[in-house]
């Protein structure tokens, strides 16, 4: 939707311009005046604690002790300090991991695969496939994480099966970024394949079928007709799930805390780790505003592919 | 179609957000003008014991003081949780419980930001508080400023639980008493040899177990090399190097490198200390544990899964000191306190309740069911208090070698680097000397620069 104020084609030489003006910003604020409760609400609960974990991660605030009641401005000291920690830079090697692998690669192509392969099929199959996939995101994370957790554990269902292999062993500490990474991929698809289904609904189906008749094979159609159709949708979905996973907490808490040792722990985990568990709030939210930095930097470089026109 | 799928993606945005958002709370006078006093303390599946004398002592209170209801908040979780929660809500004076359990070794740094109330003035008008805590119990609780912030509802000591099956499997005879780290070594690699199946020795050593990693673990260690300290109160500078620190690694190092503890995938669970009383223990798993007085508790009639044989098939016994050195045995001390918030509107009522919590017949419920050691005289000469649980007198008794440790601001940031140096042992990436040397070189960046540390014996 634009809003444009439409300007009268004509108008008599001499009259007072400035006579538009008034009206103009009487219609703004009658426009903005239904919207004042919500951004008061928003300015609020959204940025007021923005700003406040902005400004503490120039402190040395805690939780407790005498610092929580008299911290002091200390600069860019948690900053110098985040840099040179050594658990926060493997902290934010595995959120990297996580990312890619479970978001931008997992749940990405697999919810394309699944979009894909429900084109042309028949009213059952897709509402049953729809069901099954969009019944793993609606369960609340926890729950998720409490499902895979038995799923992987020692006397779990898949230990159960692989002994017949002599391959069971303790996944979630043998492997606990694949873990935690599948657990995501399995739970996140969901929302991808929604994306897609709506995003390939649009895509002709006569300029398909016109590079069929051309001798276009299946994945020349593909590459050729229906990615770059679709390219704003993926790079949109691919924003969304990107800044979703970033900020995953529940869902690796629950499975590995972290664990083992630090083999998990991604930003977010480390950043509570420090924030809440050993009060150190301050530092925790350096951590959280260079992760917002960071989840700006791919929204804005997912939103330039977007305007680049092929 | 598109239309649908936004509308359900802005249908969960708002599920999710007014899910984050719930949890509306009051304090002070609820509408009718009564007055409310807010009582925060732990729960877990396993461990009802707190949540049932808090319920005796409310329906107690409220029948002496009409129009005084008492709103019990539980918080769900282990210790850990429990802290972090409690600190959330002593942000800020709306949200503060009015009184809350609290573990003497977060004390200190409560006092300093002054979030709690010293209760001198009360105490000296509650005549149990002269007649029935020693001197050396009332400092439980004591601040910087020599002011007491808190009642003690519990107190307990540290030492080796043992499966006198297993041990007797193993030759050893019954009852074991070791009188060196050694001992203890031999012992279980008896177990290991000869008991297959069975785990040798438990002791916790990772980060996820928390302040059960360096107190029942490290420190019962380290308290007893020769002059082993974390913190020299001579000096007032934590001790950042010592060989008491490289041995006490050292043997943690051999407990996993030789295979006598835990699998790895168990010392990382959340959940061991769980798992060591209510299974490995009564299911005959685990041949010693290093652990505390409480661990009873899990076999007591008013345990999830009460295991009344455990007083003929466990024993108990002192936790040797690195040698043998005098005295002889080691354990570390802490303990729970009934504490008042600085914030508290009616500290008068508030005080009431916590002298209803803790007195006579209700820390004797707690102590009964906890197996946790009375700081009460008059409950500890109380025929039941030792009558429900044979060793009790034996961890009662241990109040005579036990240490403290140094709770100040900064301890849980120490304790936080303890654990990581354990935790190298427990994988084996690092030697005993690495870990120790690492420990060394982070100290003054946690405990606030080089000169609050130095270098010990």
């Amino acid at each position: 939707m634009t809003v444009t104020t439409v300007t009268p084609p004509s108008r008599p030489a001499g009259s007072p311009v400035l006579a538009e003006e008034p009206r103009r910003r009487g219609g703004a604020l009658r426009r903005l005046l239904p919207l004042l409760p919500a951004l008061v609400l928003l300015v609020i609960f959204m940025a007021g604690p923005i700003l406040w974990s902005l400004y503490i991660s120039f402190t040395n605030e805690t939780l407790t002790g005498s610092a929580s009641v008299d911290s002091r401005f200390v600069g860019l000291e948690n900053f110098v300090k985040l840099f040179g920690d050594d658990a926060f830079r493997n902290s934010f090697l595995l959120t990297f991991v996580f990312v890619i692998g479970s978001a931008v690669i997992g749940q990405n192509t697999l919810g394309l695969f699944i979009a894909l392969l429900q084109r042309g099929r028949g009213r059952v199959v897709r509402s049953v496939v729809n069901g099954v996939v969009i019944a793993a995101w609606v369960v609340p994370e926890v729950v998720a994480a409490a499902c895979w957790y038995s799923f992987l554990s020692e006397e779990g269902t898949l230990n159960e099966v692989l002994a017949f292999l002599g391959l069971s062993q303790d996944w979630l500490f043998t492997a606990p970024m694949l873990a935690v990474t599948l657990a995501n991929v399995w739970r996140g698809t969901a929302f991808s394949m929604l994306v897609y289904s709506a995003a390939l609904s649009d895509v002709p189906g006569d300029l398909l079928e016109a590079a069929a008749v051309d001798g276009a094979s299946g994945w020349r159609r593909f590459t050729g007709v229906t990615l770059p159709l679709i390219r704003r949708s993926i790079l949109s979905n691919l924003m969304l799930i990107t800044l979703q996973t970033l900020a995953s907490f529940g869902l690796i808490y629950a499975m590995t805390g972290g664990g083992p040792g630090t083999a998990s722990q991604t930003t977010p985990l480390y950043m509570y780790d420090q924030a809440f568990r050993y009060f150190e709030i301050g530092y925790g939210s350096a951590m959280a505003l260079v992760m917002l930095v960071i989840g700006a930097l791919f929204s804005l470089v997912y939103l330039r592919l977007i305007k680049v026109e092929t | 179609m598109r239309r649908t799928m936004v509308a359900s993606v802005l249908v969960a945005a708002v599920a999710a957000t007014a899910g984050a958002c719930g949890g509306d709370k009051s304090t002070g006078e609820t509408a009718g003008g009564a007055k409310e006093i807010e009582v925060l303390y732990r729960v877990e599946p396993a461990w009802p014991h707190m949540e049932k004398t808090l319920k005796q002592a409310k329906t107690q209170f409220e029948a002496a003081h009409k129009g005084v209801t008492i709103k019990l908040t539980p918080v769900q979780g282990t210790n850990e949780v429990y802290y972090t929660k409690l600190a959330l809500l002593n942000r800020s004076a709306d949200s503060a419980p009015d009184v809350y359990l609290h573990d003497t070794f977060q004390v200190n740094a409560d006092v300093a930001a002054g979030k709690l109330a010293p209760l001198d003035d009360y105490l000296n008008t509650w005549p149990d508080w002269s007649t029935q805590y020693a001197d050396s119990v009332k400092q439980a609780a004591k601040g910087p400023d020599g002011k007491i912030y808190g009642v003690p509802i519990s107190t307990d000591t540290r030492g080796l639980w043992y499966n006198k099956d297993i041990l007797t499997k193993a030759g050893i005879s019954v009852p074991w008493e070791p009188k060196t780290w050694a001992d203890v070594l031999t012992a279980a690699r008896a177990v290991k040899q000869k008991v297959p199946g069975v785990i040798p020795f438990n002791m916790y050593s990772t980060k996820v177990l928390g302040e059960a990693a360096t107190m029942q673990g490290f420190e019962m260690l380290l308290y007893g090399t020769p002059g082993g300290t974390l913190y020299d109160d001579t000096q007032k500078k934590w001790v950042a190097s010592s060989k008491g620190i490289t041995d006490s690694l050292g043997f943690v190092d051999t407990i996993y490198r030789e295979g006598l503890g835990p699998k790895q995938a168990d010392a990382f669970d959340a959940k061991l200390g769980e798992k060591v009383g209510l299974d490995w223990f009564p299911g005959g798993k685990l041949a010693i544990g290093l652990d505390g007085a409480w661990m009873s508790a899990s076999w007591t009639p008013t345990s999830t899964k009460p295991w009344p044989q455990w007083t003929e098939k466990i024993g108990w016994t002192p936790m040797p000191t690195q040698n043998g050195e005098a005295p002889g045995a080691v354990s570390m001390s802490g303990g729970w306190v009934m504490a008042m918030s600085s914030y508290a509107k009616d500290k008068k009522d508030a005080f009431d309740f916590i002298s209803t919590a803790t007195n006579k017949e209700n820390t004797l419920t707690y102590s009964v069911s906890t197996g946790d050691l009375t700081p009460r005289k008059d409950v500890a000469s109380d025929p039941r208090y030792t009558a429900a649980n044979p060793s009790v007198k034996f961890w009662t008794d241990l109040a005579s070698v036990t240490h403290y440790r140094p709770a100040y601001e900064v301890y849980p940031k120490v304790s936080a680097e303890v654990q990581k140096a354990m935790e190298a042992m427990v994988t084996g990436s690092k030697t005993p000397d690495a870990a120790a040397k690492e420990y060394a070189d982070a100290l003054p960046g946690v405990v606030g620069g080089p000169d609050k540390v130095t270098t010990g014996s």
